[in-house]
């Protein structure tokens, strides 16, 4: 069976196809943050080049974030009409795993940290487990400071990885001795990979239970003290 | 800074003066009650920078886009009046609109103005001054589409600093 994979949590548009033999295609756009003009043609172009025809994918696998909102709604709703056109089921994996997984291979700490914007970022943090990576701590989002200080208190070897670790280098290398390296994106061919071990095991949901993580700051209602005024 | 813009040309000729300094990634709050011309300001403010459609109020579909020509930016034009949550607000993703080449103007943006970060207030109030008969009744529109209009600039974080002189003596005439 051959899984689709579409990534777009990040400014990063990524497309990758695999099942049993592996990875057999990837896409990955990480400049312009045109997500909705890209994806598209993008999926078309990996399905040609890897002539594979759409009705030979049995699964579709999406990034669910946390992320960017506008880039996670733009590669989820059309991972959804995807998966509804073809009658198929969804996994959905989430940007941290896939910015931990390529990084199992190492002994320390991995630390996926999303730019959140405004100051704020993503982050988890992962350990190497026999045949991949397991999540240690909770995902959460808040200033870079809270995330020096959450390295800080584990005081473990770690590594961070990461478009919010590429941005916000400095003031996480200042606060806290660490490696900051690649990957920066989340990579669509981890989602195959892990969505292909997820399949194996009919680990997968209905198209309608596919939801983004959006990581918020906790909610309020707003006050509409003018407008209740006036109505 | 607070100026005072006697007619709707008034008002819409300091939406174009600010408009002539507004660069993507600004964040735009209209602030200011029902009928102080919010969306009349959007209009100077788009037409300002060559928007030809016409700029409707966004109220019932939440965020209005209108590219701009010449460019590859944006404007956007939002309202939260419907809205009921802080994170009903984050949802719309006003920020990472601004930041992909967009300039967003937000109308009741005051009510949840932290979840929106670096921003300009426009604040639009009737100049009571101006009418004398203003009862003050209660059915949102009593001081006219036409009249005088007190208008309050306000930068929230540091995004406007190095605009502020420039805009400054733009609207100097409208001073109060």
């Amino acid at each position: 069976m051959l899984i689709l994979g579409i990534e777009t949590a990040t400014e990063q548009v990524g497309v990758a196809i695999g099942g049993h033999e592996g990875i057999i295609a990837t896409f990955e756009v990480a400049r312009g943050r045109r997500h909705a003009e890209i994806l598209t043609p993008a999926i078309e172009f990996v399905l040609r080049q890897a002539d594979v025809d759409v009705d030979e994918l049995g699964c579709i696998a999406v990034d669910v974030g946390p992320g960017l909102f506008t880039g996670m709604r733009v590669g989820i709703s059309a991972a959804k009409a995807l998966a509804l056109a073809l009658r198929v089921p969804m996994i959905g994996i989430s940007s941290l795993d896939l910015l931990a997984f390529p990084c199992r291979h190492t002994d320390r700490v991995v630390v996926p940290v999303i730019d959140a914007r405004k100051g704020e970022v993503f982050w988890s943090m992962y350990r190497q487990v026999p045949g991949g990576v397991q999540q240690v701590s909770a995902p959460t989002v808040g200033p870079v400071d809270d995330l020096v200080a959450d390295l800080l208190a584990r005081s473990q070897e770690a590594l961070c990885v990461g478009d919010g670790a590429e941005r916000y280098r400095h003031e996480i290398l200042e606060g806290y001795h660490c490696e900051i390296s690649a990957p920066v994106h989340p990579s669509p061919g981890a989602l195959v990979q892990l969505a292909h071990a997820q399949a194996l095991r009919e680990e997968w949901v209905r198209p309608a239970e596919i939801e983004p993580i959006y990581l918020r700051a906790p909610d309020a209602q707003i006050n509409w003290a003018t407008r209740e005024q006036r109505s | 800074m607070l100026l005072r813009a006697d007619s709707l040309a008034a008002t819409q000729a300091i939406a174009a003066a600010l408009a002539a300094l507004a660069r993507p990634g600004d964040v735009i709050v209209l602030a200011g009650e029902m009928g102080a011309g919010k969306t009349a300001f959007a209009q100077g403010f788009g037409r300002a920078l060559g928007v030809t459609d016409p700029i409707t109020s966004p109220t019932f579909t939440l965020v209005h886009s209108y590219p701009l020509p010449g460019a590859k930016q944006t404007l956007h034009h939002a309202d939260l009046y419907r809205l009921e949550t802080t994170s009903d607000v984050a949802d719309l993703a006003l920020h990472e609109l601004a930041e992909f080449g967009g300039i967003v103007l937000v109308e009741w943006g005051d009510v949840a103005a932290a979840a929106l970060g670096d921003h300009l207030e426009v604040r639009l109030e009737p100049d009571d001054d101006d009418d004398e008969d203003d009862g003050d009744d209660d059915d949102g529109d009593e001081f006219g589409l036409d009249g005088a209009r007190l208008v309050t600039i306000e930068a929230v974080g540091p995004a406007w600093a190095t605009r502020w002189a420039r805009l400054s003596s733009e609207l100097e005439p409208f001073r109060c």
